[in-house]
């Protein structure tokens, strides 16, 4: 099938750049003008982040009733709460009156949040309790709708991962996720009592566009030129240096999400055992093994326990079950500037030896002090300062492996385009 | 001279050393500083740094002294990317108290890090403990804890010197 698109008509300082894809012919161009021009950033809230669903949080973050935590979710202020019946609520975090941020703090437990500058109270489903003077309104006042906390028109979760929604229509968060939902599940079933978000949260930024760093969540191909000192560390640090080779495969989950899954040399706390981890390691890892065959069956826990697997939930989630698992999500607020949040996600009932040994391994790889992490900055703030040159060079190429994308390799670029077709459907479609 | 007032001032010295040996890139130097069972932590901000548990909290590092010696081997490689050319960094450390603990000096100080590269200077700002042993009337660091006094590291994601 050709479809060569000819987006690029009439001005193209105002319109927006379409990617280039030819399955025919084995092509597939990204427009560099999207990573750089600020009108396509504009775009992208209105007909990508104000319509997807978007990460929010995950339930263990509110461990009991009262508990709250206030987070930026596509550059509005967002205060996740649970009321004193359990139930959660995403409630935009601006008081009805003047629009102050009623909760200031990050995380905590309370059943009222009172705003500091009149002193307006509400409760953590967001309805107005009490407000000083009240004897000066009208005796419905406190009751009028418009008078209480604005609730995110959508909340929903898929086991234990919360999302939000900020447009009213548009299909549930399960029809969103699709295929990619059984890799969530597949997640979670890492534990049997429930998985946690282990405290403490990555928080940086990136002077790069976004969509570089939803790539290179995911980008198998770039792991031996850009990783090699990671790869050199784990063959010098003694024992760290599994026998699995780097092999496998990426799979089209639909939708703009994909995922690649594979096998790769390091240690993984759910039952991939490294020398380094000695013979208690070796007995605890068997242990848990058992126990997720029992649970899972055979198939499903050599899976779980051997496969890595990278995700990409479009636009901007990434769960990446590696020598750890990381949840990360980031927003734009410039195109060459984004902020990330990364957290990890472990097995409630994990040992305390084998818990240390997830956050050393994390710590190794991943994040702005690990192994890896800091020269994916590198790579992507290069890519944009790349993009400098401007239109005569117009096009990235992400055609790696085009020829078989129904046996896509780990290390092919098939997830990027299924990103990119996704990308363009939405940001395409929102121009009609 | 007073011996607290001395102690200070050696562990001052000595700082002042790291300090420089770190920016001058002169790294195998840095690493002698250190025991053999040292550890070097950085804390994520918004948990206590002073408090966190590396082992029930995620940080931003948590090296024993193996992970210590393979981030010096990779910071010395042209494949380290982030540090290829290498950043100019400056460490300025003041602040300095110190208090004794049997054969542990604890010493707490402030920081304030440059790293600039690329006609960009990002700034890391916080405190460092440190525990200390005397061997041989030389000091050496059993651990070290960066704690930063930033919300998050942000404009920047490059921990990638050593702070």
């Amino acid at each position: 099938m050709k479809s060569w698109r000819t987006g690029l008509n009439a001005s193209p300082m105002t319109t927006i750049p379409r990617i280039l894809r030819d399955e025919e012919h084995h092509r597939f161009l990204v427009p560099r003008r999207a990573f750089t021009d600020p009108a396509v950033l504009e775009r992208e809230y209105g007909a990508i982040f104000d319509r997807c669903w978007l990460y929010l949080g995950h339930a263990s973050e509110l461990p009991e009733p009262g508990s709250f935590l206030t987070r930026k979710v596509a550059r509005r202020p967002i205060l996740f709460t649970r009321d004193r019946n359990g139930a959660f609520h995403a409630l935009l975090n601006s008081c009805p009156h003047r629009g102050t941020q009623v909760c200031r703090e990050r995380r905590g437990k309370s059943g009222a949040f009172t705003c500091m500058y009149h002193g307006w109270t509400f409760a953590s489903d967001g309805h107005l309790m009490a407000l000083p003077g009240s004897a000066a309104y009208p005796p419905d006042f406190k009751s009028d709708p418009q008078k209480q906390m604005v609730h995110v028109p959508r909340l929903e979760r898929f086991g234990d991962f919360f999302f939000i929604n900020y447009s009213r229509d548009g299909e549930d968060l399960a029809t969103y996720l699709g295929d990619s939902g059984d890799y969530l599940k597949l997640a979670s079933e890492h534990s049997q009592s429930g998985m946690v978000v282990v405290g403490g949260t990555q928080e940086y930024a990136i002077r790069g566009n976004w969509k570089l760093l939803a790539e290179n969540s995911f980008d198998g191909y770039h792991a031996a030129s850009t990783h090699s000192t990671y790869l050199d560390y784990l063959k010098n640090a003694n024992g760290a240096l599994g026998v699995s080779p780097l092999a496998g495969r990426g799979i089209n989950l639909n939708k703009g999400h994909a995922v690649i899954e594979y096998s790769a040399p390091w240690g993984r706390p759910i039952a991939q055992w490294v020398p380094l981890w000695g013979d208690v390691g070796r007995t605890e890892i068997d242990s848990i093994y058992a126990q997720l065959k029992s649970r899972l069956g055979d198939d499903r826990a050599d899976r779980l326990a051997h496969k890595n697997r990278n995700m990409v939930i479009f636009p901007n989630l990434v769960l990446n079950d590696i020598m750890a698992i990381t949840i990360r999500t980031f927003f734009p607020i410039a195109s060459d500037y984004v902020e990330v949040n990364a957290w990890a996600l472990a097995p409630r009932e994990e040992s305390e030896w084998l818990r240390q040994y997830r956050l050393f391994n994390f710590t190794e790889f991943l994040g702005p002090g690990g192994f890896a992490t800091p020269d994916d900055v590198e790579a992507i703030e290069k890519c944009q300062q790349g993009y400098a040159v401007g239109d005569a060079a117009p096009y990235n190429d992400i055609s790696k492996g085009m020829a078989r994308d129904h046996e896509a390799a780990f290390d092919d670029e098939m997830q990027m385009r299924a990103f990119w077709i996704e990308w363009d459907r939405r940001v395409a479609a929102s121009e009609l | 001279m007073d011996a607290q007032l001395l102690l200070r001032l050696r562990i001052e010295d000595f700082l002042f050393e790291e300090s420089d040996l770190l920016d001058q890139w002169r790294l195998d130097e840095w690493l002698a500083l250190f025991t053999e069972d040292a550890h070097y932590y950085v804390p994520p901000t918004d948990l206590r740094g002073d408090d966190a548990d590396p082992n029930t909290s995620l940080f931003y590092i948590c090296d024993d002294r193996n992970r210590m010696n393979e981030r010096v081997i990779r910071l010395k490689k042209a494949t380290a990317h982030s540090e290829w050319p290498r950043s100019k960094t400056r460490h300025l450390v003041s602040n300095v108290r110190v208090s004794h603990e049997g054969a542990i000096v604890r010493a707490r100080a402030s920081f304030a890090i440059w790293r600039s590269k690329d006609m960009t200077s990002d700034v890391f700002v916080g405190h460092y403990l440190y525990d200390l042993v005397a061997d041989d009337a030389v000091f050496k660091i059993r651990k070290k804890t960066c704690v930063l006094d930033m919300e998050a590291l942000r404009p920047h994601a490059r921990i990638s010197i050593i702070l």
